[in-house]
């Protein structure tokens, strides 16, 4: 800057006026200003010159041509959807016939023979309350599929919050609308519930609570919330909970669902048992008139079992009566000597079955050895390979048809890697302990169970963003949905080699997960707060 | 004036939702964002271009570029922002191309003294001429300072910006725009001088 005779020069009241110099030293101009007219006066015209300027650019004086008005033509992807489709239909294939097709026939095995997964679902699950509730959810289908057309049809109208706002009273519908159905018995506990001896609830209860004790009959379901659930009293209805310690003492007509952290049965479920938890326990006075469905870790069978079993249990000990097949996989089996197994018996395990030799067996054991760690020579381990790409394809198809500008911002986030990276270390070890923490309050299992829920699908979707980003620096980027899918298979392709190397691989996927959960989170932040994004 | 106003209305919120529906592949989307921003596009290029045709032309290849490169754009930046960027770009390359005026680079031009600007002349310049002769003045400037200006003026670029479209320091923008003033005021009062002549030829008997 240049200053002769006291006076600044042009160039500096040009920088001043746009903001272009140090704040010292635009303290020191301000000053001058204010006391010299004759630099006041070449400031205040320069001033005016840039308003002339930019009002003499800005001026729309001049027609704007008919092509450039009109919308330009159409864009041919034809290539992108035909890549994406095929990639697709190559995904969905894999997923099919390396998980589902798999599982769906080890479930039959184990006497699970409806006809379709959606009959499983539906017909003999807790939530089948006969042909008056089929009707009311068909009813339910059709009205939220007409909502979805329309919301469609009008989304160039709405404004945001508007959709939102609508989505959201939908979903209070839905929920709404199995309890007006059920009329369901809704307690509270304080912290504690307890249904007194001699009394008869009749109708559905749903009950969240410290601590609950039913010491009285349900004449219906049994759905809990509760960190300790004891059932003495009859329930005529399925039992539904989700708590860290349940314990059926009384008798089940039903179904028998369980979320938690132990079950203890001691008593008689009329139709199938279906537990996820930590360990389980079938006292000799138990009986289950249906089939076992298990995921498990130690596992005590010891009373009565008319169905199939299907097990994917820790340690497990046989000492009762199974009065068809057994599909186990496990560390350890171990078939006591007053054990009676009809059945087949199939066990996939670490270790050879021990069997008591005063056991009764309909047939000998087909024990497979399980094998842990990658067998690169085995042509298997790399069929599994192309079946985990192709499900975390599926899903990312998935993501990108249903929310593609989520999915687009968190490939975005994923160029940010310090920060994705950083956030993603903190939520990935901070929200299990969050949860737990609010699992263990009387209100929050029901916050806690879907949080956690939630985070192991962010988990497993952490690599697809990672992978989109990684496409989109070996392939460029482009605009739409097939290049997209383009990239997200070669990237997801590289994600799941880099996984397969020894040693190395378990690394790179930690670092995968946390990059594309931190991605996550950011492009959940801002779309959060977009007055903050836009001012960025 | 902010970029807001050269380029329509449309809230941060609508645009976020309409980028990512041109990203899903919505042609109607597209049309959109077409509609809305090409006209301040075009008056973008109509200012840096010679001709009416070529700012056409230029409107057309700058939004093909935008829907190929659209993949790039960092969503946590303003969009115009980014626009006018891509747009820069072009007719910059565009006027490198062909080499329609032979500007002096950092040559001798740069290092002249400038005059000490009479304020009452910069006044009466601003009286005297309509936004029409003002952009008909810019035309008639090397493409480097009418660049400066256009960016600066009506793109609403920063120094930062206008450094790394141009290729030069950022601590030269102020010299450049400072410059590409004192052109345009030459520019402007060579006309008037010229028409103030004519009047005066026309006038006598």
């Amino acid at each position: 800057m240049n200053q002769s005779d006291g006076h600044f020069d042009e160039m500096t009241g040009l920088l001043y006026l746009e903001g272009q110099l140090d704040p010292g030293r635009a303290s020191e101009v301000s000053a001058h200003l204010g006391s010299c007219a004759a630099c006041s006066e070449i400031v205040h015209a320069l001033e005016a010159e840039g308003v002339w300027l930019r009002e003499a650019l800005a001026a729309e004086d001049e027609s704007i041509p008919a092509s450039v008005i009109a919308a330009p033509e159409r864009g041919t992807t034809h290539w992108g959807w035909i890549a994406a489709f095929g990639l697709g239909t190559g995904g969905a294939y894999t997923l099919w016939s390396g998980f589902v097709e798999p599982w769906y026939a080890q479930a039959s095995q184990a006497g699970f023979t409806q006809g379709n997964l959606m009959t499983m679902l539906f017909f003999t699950g807790a939530f089948w309350k006969g042909w008056d509730a089929m009707r009311s959810l068909t009813e339910f289908m059709a009205v939220a599929t007409l909502g979805t057309v329309a919301i469609w049809l009008l989304r160039k109208q709405w404004q945001r919050f508007t959709a939102i706002a609508f989505v959201m009273g939908a979903l209070a519908v839905a929920l709404a609308m199995p309890q007006q159905v059920a009329a369901a018995d809704v307690e509270h506990g304080k912290p504690s519930y307890t249904l007194p001896a001699g009394q008869e609830v009749k109708t559905d209860l749903i009950v969240t609570a410290d601590r609950t004790r039913i010491d009285g009959d349900v004449d219906g379901d049994l759905i809990a919330f509760s960190s300790s659930l004891i059932v003495n009293g009859h329930v005529k209805g399925d039992v539904i909970a989700f708590g860290a310690e349940v314990r059926l003492n009384g008798p089940v007509d039903g179904n028998v669902r369980v979320w938690g952290q132990s079950l203890n049965l001691d008593s008689t479920v009329g139709k199938n048992v279906m537990a996820l938890t930590g360990a389980s326990e079938f006292d000799e006075k138990s009986t289950v008139g249906g089939t076992l469905m298990m995921f498990s870790g130690n596992t005590e069978l010891n009373g009565k079992i008319a169905g199939d079993i299907l097990a994917y249990v820790g340690d497990l000990n046989i000492g009762g009566s199974l009065g068809h097949d057994v599909t186990v996989r496990a560390g350890r089996i171990n078939i006591g000597p007053n054990a009676e197994i009809v059945g087949q018996t199939k066990y996939t395990g670490d270790h050879e079955p021990e069997v008591s030799p005063t056991a009764k067996l309909g047939s000998p054991i087909q024990f497979t050895l399980l094998k842990r760690g990658p067998t690169y020579s085995r042509p298997r381990y790399y069929w599994h390979q192309v079946m985990f790409w192709g499900a975390s394809f599926v899903l990312g198809l998935v993501i990108l048809l249903i929310a593609p500008g989520f999915f687009f911002d968190t490939e975005q986030m994923c160029k940010k890697v310090a920060p994705a990276i950083g956030f993603g270390a903190l939520f990935l070890f901070a929200t299990p302990v969050a949860a737990l923490i609010v699992c263990a309050t009387i209100v929050g299992l029901s916050v806690g169970i879907p949080v956690i829920l939630f985070y192991g699908v962010a988990l497993y979707a952490a690599k697809i963003f990672v992978g989109a980003w990684l496409g989109e620096k070996l392939l460029g980027a482009g605009v739409g949905i097939g290049p997209a899918l383009g990239r997200l298979a070669i990237g997801l392709a590289i994600l799941r080699i880099l996984h397969m190397l020894p040693y190395a691989g378990f690394w790179f996927g930690l670092l995968t997960v946390m990059w594309g959960l931190g991605a996550m989170v950011l492009a959940l932040h801002r779309r959060m707060s977009p007055a903050v994004a836009a001012a960025a | 004036m902010d970029r807001q106003k050269t380029t329509g209305t449309m809230s941060d919120a609508d645009l976020a939702e309409v980028l990512s529906q041109v990203r899903a592949g919505d042609t109607d989307a597209w049309g959109d964002l077409y509609r809305q921003y090409a006209p301040a596009i075009f008056r973008f290029c109509r200012r840096l271009l010679p001709a009416r045709e070529d700012a056409e032309d230029a409107t057309t290849e700058i939004f093909m570029k935008v829907r190929q490169k659209l993949g790039t754009y960092d969503s946590s930046r303003p969009f115009t922002a980014w626009l006018y960027k891509v747009a820069s770009n072009h007719c910059w390359d565009t006027l490198r191309r062909r080499r329609i005026r032979q500007d002096l680079e950092t040559g001798d031009l740069d290092t002249l003294p400038l005059e000490h600007p009479d304020p009452s002349q910069l006044e009466r310049l601003q009286a005297e001429h309509t936004s029409k002769e003002v952009r008909t003045g810019l035309a008639r400037l090397p493409d480097r300072a009418r660049m400066a200006l256009v960016l600066r003026y009506y793109a609403d670029m920063s120094y930062e910006e206008i450094a790394d479209t141009l290729g030069v320091r950022r601590a030269f923008v102020g010299v450049l725009l400072l410059r590409a003033r004192h052109q345009l005021r030459d520019a402007l009062s060579e006309s008037s001088d010229v028409n103030a002549l004519r009047a005066s030829a026309g006038g006598a008997p």
